[in-house]
């Protein structure tokens, strides 16, 4: 077949007229000759075709002025509706994504193929329903790129809100520390651009962290001064004979007010209790868990170890008459060994181990050798991600081996 | 640290497809690839994509992504932004469009044989 009395090919081998703008300027007559050429039946095909061209900016991903981000349903649908998403993370951190509830790891994934963002290019079931007449569509690549960031959902980098709250906590108005306008502090929008978390996340764990926002700063109450804050209540419900599940706060506010900030008191009473209105009135449901895992926590960091036994006793003793305690309650906080004669008992709080992985089962096997899975199981709950359970933990972490009949373990590598 | 943010620029998400192929793109001439034509872009009435680069034609397909992407841009602020709050507003990633569709060519090119004129 002669050719010479049409249009010429293109170029072979490569994508590439040197003719600025060239895929704005192809026409229906150079398509159709193409079509010819590469022998495709123009019946066969809808009657739409897209000239692709690379746009005057085109470039790759590499210049680093764009990027691709694989996203999961729920985050595109979040992005769709308004919302923003975040990237965090210091030169010295590895950078996460956060939504305004969840965080995530940021990968970058190689593909060995070349992938191109085409704007304004429709699918055939677009050019189906379109129903124009429309027979040529140019189009402009945007860039290309052979790779793009993939997310991994994580937990998120809470120890740091810690450690930054701990700076300056709060000892109470009359403290000489608040007279110092230089000390500490962090607003909610201080510890957004500090720590590597969502929003959301961080909003529960000023909560779990019995945080108060004071003054527009959170601060967190200095120990000695939230029980302080406690004990006011609950001699207050023991003097009034009040029953744990209906403490009024209004009465709480009258009698305490001259000792206590009206909000610090009420704090107290919606970090230990649930808040319920009854007839017009506000009261609060003392949670007795908490009232006596606190009390344990006062008694057991003044020394290293105590007697179990007689632990067990000046416990009972110390909290509010008619609260049961129960060594359960303790989870996370004290840890018993029931080896040693005495049987003897000892602070550990999850919230002072370290928050990697690897580091957090190095410090529990210098800590004890060999592990129930009992006892452990408080310490490593918060490594947990969304699909692993404990049991995978222990299996990836450490050894197990059968001592006295019971399955213990240990670390899988000898502990310095 | 300064966090960037991802936020979808005013005006809402355009939807923009990803076309996969295998291999490189490589620019004829040096003034390389901007500006210059990539080839022409058909569907089958049954939907298969069908694209004539060059002396190849592709055969490929159409995917619905299970997980989209976004398309982050760079947008390195002047002197003049601020956010609502009056804070100047660092360099952030603009979210310019999602990607829901790509069109995937895997095949090998199958290359367009021209005929040459006989001699007479």
């Amino acid at each position: 077949e002669l050719i010479s009395c049409l249009p010429s090919p293109p170029p072979p081998g490569r994508g590439g007229t040197p003719r600025p703008g060239a895929a704005m300027k192809r026409t229906r007559e150079e398509v159709d000759a193409t079509l010819q050429i590469a022998k495709l039946n123009a019946a066969e095909l809808l009657p739409a075709v897209h000239c692709l061209g690379f746009g005057p900016g085109a470039s790759g991903a590499a210049a680093g002025d764009f990027c691709l981000l694989e996203l999961e349903p729920t985050l595109c649908q979040q992005l769709e509706d308004g919302h923003s998403l975040v990237i965090r993370g210091d030169k010295d951190e590895q950078a996460v994504l956060c939504s305004k509830d969840k965080t995530y790891d940021l990968k970058i994934a190689d593909t060995s193929n070349m992938l191109l963002f085409i704007p304004g290019c429709k699918t055939p079931d677009q050019l189906k329903k379109e129903d124009s007449h429309c027979n040529i569509i140019h189009t402009e690549i945007f860039g290309f790129s052979n790779n793009y960031w993939e997310l991994r959902r994580c937990r998120p980098k809470l120890k740091k809100l810690k450690k930054l709250l701990m700076e300056n906590p709060y000892e109470g108005p009359d403290s000489q520390k608040e007279k110092d306008s230089n000390s500490s502090k962090y607003t909610t929008e201080d510890l957004l651009d500090q720590i590597q978390a969502s929003e959301e996340e961080i909003m529960t764990q000023l909560q779990v962290l019995n945080a108060c926002e004071i003054g527009g700063y959170w601060r967190i109450l200095e120990f000695d001064y939230e029980m302080k804050l406690l004990n006011h209540v609950t001699q207050l419900v023991d003097s009034e004979s009040w029953s744990f599940s209906k403490v009024p706060l209004n009465t709480c506010l009258q009698e305490l007010g001259p000792l206590e900030p009206e909000e610090m008191i009420e704090h107290c009473l919606k970090c230990y209790g649930k808040k319920y209105v009854d007839e017009g009135e506000v009261y609060f449901e003392l949670d007795a868990d908490k009232i006596c895992r606190a009390t344990a926590q006062m008694l057991l960091q003044n020394a290293v170890k105590f007697n179990l036994a007689e632990f067990q006793e000046v416990w009972q003793q110390s909290v509010p008459e008619g609260m049961i305690t129960s060594l359960d309650q303790l989870k996370g906080l004290a840890l018993v060994d029931r080896h040693s004669r005495p049987e003897i008992i000892s602070l550990l709080k999850v919230d002072d181990l370290p928050e990697d992985n690897q580091e957090r089962f190095n410090s529990l096997f210098s800590l004890r050798e060999k592990w129930t899975e009992e006892d452990i199981a408080p310490y490593i709950q918060d490594l947990c991600g969304e699909k692993q359970t404990i049991g995978a933990l222990l299996t990836k972490y450490s050894r197990s081996s059968m001592q006295n009949g019971v399955k213990v373990y240990n670390s899988r590598r000898p502990i310095s | 640290m300064v966090p960037f943010a991802c936020s979808a620029r005013a005006g809402g998400l355009a939807e923009w497809v990803l076309m996969e192929l295998q291999g490189e793109i490589e620019a004829r001439y040096s003034t390389g690839l901007a500006g210059n034509l990539l080839g022409d872009l058909h569907y089958t009435t049954e939907g298969t994509p069908v694209l004539i680069v060059g002396h190849h034609i592709l055969y490929g397909k159409i995917i619905h992504l299970e997980k989209p992407f976004a398309v982050l841009v760079k947008h390195t602020p002047g002197n003049q932004d601020c956010d609502e709050l009056g804070h100047e507003i660092g360099t952030r990633y603009l979210v310019t469009a999602l990607i829901k569709d790509k069109i995937l060519f895997k095949t090998r090119p199958k290359p367009i044989i021209t005929n040459v004129p006989k001699k007479v």
